[in-house]
């Protein structure tokens, strides 16, 4: 058992700000009206799943070291082409659902070839393929919104509640398993710390015998692999999918990296856990229905966020003054803050 | 003897050393080439439709739509050449110098320019102490404080658009200022010369001054090359990188106060989509990702050349959707014949 005494200071604080910045927001919750009704904690959490898809393909992406700016774009063609199958050429809703997923899975095949073996900085690969995923988005939409039609069997299915004591739909319940299911994937299995490891140092990972090419590779498919699956049951949940899908007020990419940020992954690669991703993209979803206007959810969000950064950027400018001035001044620094 | 001579002999570096002539010339030649090639593309598909690419009115239109790219280039050279990689806050950058000319047109045209030029030099003095001084991560950060400027645009003009003519006070005075604003996005000089492809071209000029005729430009190479050996051989590395995002910042105001003049309206909206397509005209001119390598002049050609692709596929009648698709496909070979060549000759 874990006996280690948790001392309530900075860096406890800092460690699980994203917790903190749940229960803080669900405090602010207290004083709205309505806010603690099940109707209410359904929707919120229920529209902001998709933003959990999304930060859940960029936190991995980060994790290893990488940037995917093709989250937004895989989860609203997969949303396209989920509806889309289904309306023309009637194929049944989970036959639909793979075959968009595979189409995600895709594009993460080919952004992970270019990232891993053409050897392009992945921010500028990922900018690329962004290109390319909007152009194919109105290739196949033609920029017209694709609708459920008069089936409603799946929709149904995601909005309904599967736990009848619980006041989340079945597609906000199906999320949080596949984040669980990702954790255990990245703390337990093999594949999953050698992407801590990639992400870490790639140099020495590759040393250690990791074949840290299809590590890279795995990560841009498994992160596009979650937003493609997230975009096209969020198309069926919401019922109606356009190739602006989920960019009312902020930018979804731009959600996504700031619950990452603030959900504690490094900002090198490295280290950083999905959960924290979800738990932040709860809180942000929750914030939303506080503040209803649009330019308040912005600057707070944005105010979060840099507080975030800069916070990190300043410890770590701190602690590479003394790093090296003489050799143990870093220690005796971190044992002054209380550190070790 | 015999002996040693063989296994001196097994030593002899045999691996291949030669490098392709082709990528050699490819290296020097680099944008001007697709340039030229894309010009030939250009008459034969203009010719194939009847009409004349080279005629005034579409040089005149490749020109203006060119000429807000290549005023930010000229600045986000600089970023990319550091090693930075990219800006992220030059849409709000943009915005923001916008809203505050139009909102302080009162004072006056000159004044309220300089305002505007003004905001640019202040987001750019945060981001150069944040990057420079403290070693924040330039993606992350930009990118957070755009979305910050953002935030606050939007609550301190609560999400409107301005207008100058009706933010403009009912004097004689205000109404000049007003329409002097919108002018400048109209004046043409020789009838195809528009004033913001002159004002671009001279950026250009002082862009090109600044780097390879001044000691900050040298600096800034050793920085974008080495940052430690620089920071070494005595260099305040610091100084050097706020100074490229104060350059970078400012021309990013200088061209959103000529975008808010050309749409007429100041909104929080404007500069959407300028820092990728911007970081694209920059590699597109072989500047290096990594920092380092490239020039003014080849980001001129790189601008050039964006604007004439997508002039190519005007004429081809794609619809602006997908375009991209053309564009993120030509987007991703040429960065991959660039790494790609970059990496032959050892340099990347």
């Amino acid at each position: 058992m874990n006996t280690k005494k948790i001392k309530i200071n900075g860096s406890f604080l800092n460690s699980n700000r994203a917790l903190l910045f749940l229960i803080v927001v669900l405090i602010a919750g207290i004083f709205q009206n309505n806010f603690y009704t099940a109707f209410n904690i359904n929707a919120v959490t229920g529209n902001g799943s998709l933003f959990i898809w999304l930060g859940l393909g960029f936190t991995i992406c980060l994790i290893a070291g990488h940037m995917d700016l093709t989250v937004q774009y895989v989860s609203t063609l997969a949303a396209l082409m989920c509806l889309g199958l289904h309306a023309d050429q009637k194929i049944p809703w989970v036959l639909a659902i793979i075959i968009a997923t595979l189409v995600g899975a895709l594009v993460g095949l080919i952004n992970g070839i270019l990232v891993a073996k053409l050897k392009i900085h992945s921010f500028i690969a990922t900018l690329g393929m962004q290109f390319v995923l909007r152009g194919v988005m109105y290739f196949y939409s033609g920029g017209a919104e694709m609708s459920i039609g008069s089936d409603y069997s799946a929709n149904e299915v995601l909005t309904g509640q599967l736990i009848p004591v619980l006041p989340f739909s079945t597609y906000f319940l199906i999320t949080t398993l596949v984040i669980i299911l990702v954790m255990v994937f990245m703390r337990n299995t093999r594949t999953g710390r050698n992407i801590y490891l990639v992400g870490g140092n790639l140099e020495t990972a590759w040393l250690a015998g990791v074949k840290s090419d299809k590590v890279t590779i795995a990560v841009f498919m498994l992160s596009s692999t979650c937003c493609a699956l997230g975009g096209a049951l969020n198309g069926i949940y919401s019922g109606a999918a356009n190739v602006t899908m989920g960019e009312k007020g902020i930018a979804p990419l731009m959600i996504a990296l700031t619950a990452t940020i603030i959900g504690g992954t490094a900002i090198s690669g490295g280290a950083g856990s999905v959960v924290n991703t979800y738990i932040t993209l709860v809180a942000v979803a929750f914030l939303k229905a506080i503040f209803v206007k649009t330019e308040e959810q912005v600057l707070v969000l944005a105010l979060i966020l840099i507080a975030c950064i800069a916070y990190e950027t300043i410890a770590q400018y701190r602690k590479d003054k003394v790093l090296g001035t003489r050799p143990n001044l870093h220690l005796e620094y971190l044992k002054e803050k209380g550190k070790i | 003897m015999s002996e040693v001579n063989k296994t001196a002999q097994a030593k002899v570096d045999t691996r291949k050393t030669e490098i392709n002539k082709g990528i050699i010339i490819f290296n020097k030649m680099g944008i001007w080439v697709i340039v030229i090639g894309l010009l030939v593309l250009g008459t034969i598909i203009a010719a194939a439709g009847g009409g004349n690419f080279f005629q005034a009115s579409n040089i005149q239109s490749i020109l203006e739509a060119v000429a807000l790219q290549g005023m930010v280039c000229a600045g986000l050279f600089y970023i990319v050449y550091a090693g930075n990689m990219n800006d992220m806050s030059i849409p709000l950058t943009m915005a923001l110098a916008g809203m505050l000319t139009v909102q302080s047109i009162n004072l006056g045209f000159p004044v309220a320019l300089m305002i505007g030029i003004a905001s640019g030099v202040g987001v750019g003095l945060v981001n150069g102490f944040m990057i420079g001084k403290l070693k924040a991560n330039p993606i992350i950060w930009t990118w957070g404080f755009n979305l910050l400027i953002s935030g606050i645009v939007r609550v301190v003009w609560q999400g409107r658009q301005l207008y100058a003519d009706s933010v403009a006070a009912d004097t004689e005075y205000a109404q000049n200022a007003a329409n002097a604003f919108y002018s400048i996005s109209r004046t043409y000089l020789t009838g195809v010369f528009s004033l913001m492809a002159l004002v671009m071209i001279i950026m250009f000029v002082i862009s090109w001054f600044i780097h390879a005729k001044t000691s900050f430009g040298q600096k800034l190479k050793m920085v974008g090359t080495n940052y430690e050996a620089a920071k070494l051989s005595g260099i305040n590395c610091s100084r050097v990188i706020t100074l490229s995002y104060v350059i970078c910042s400012t021309c990013s105001a200088i061209a959103g106060i000529f975008y808010a003049a050309f749409r007429q309206v100041a909104s929080y909206e404007n500069g959407t989509g300028y820092d990728f397509s911007c970081l694209t005209c920059v590699l597109l001119g072989g500047t290096l990702l990594g920092g380092g390598k490239g020039s003014v002049i080849r980001t001129f050609g790189g601008v050039l050349a964006y604007g004439i692709l997508n002039n190519i596929l005007s004429w081809t009648g794609l619809g602006t959707y997908e375009k991209y698709t053309v564009q993120g496909i030509v987007f991703l070979i040429i960065v991959w014949i660039n790494t790609y060549s970059e990496r032959k000759l050892g340099r990347g």
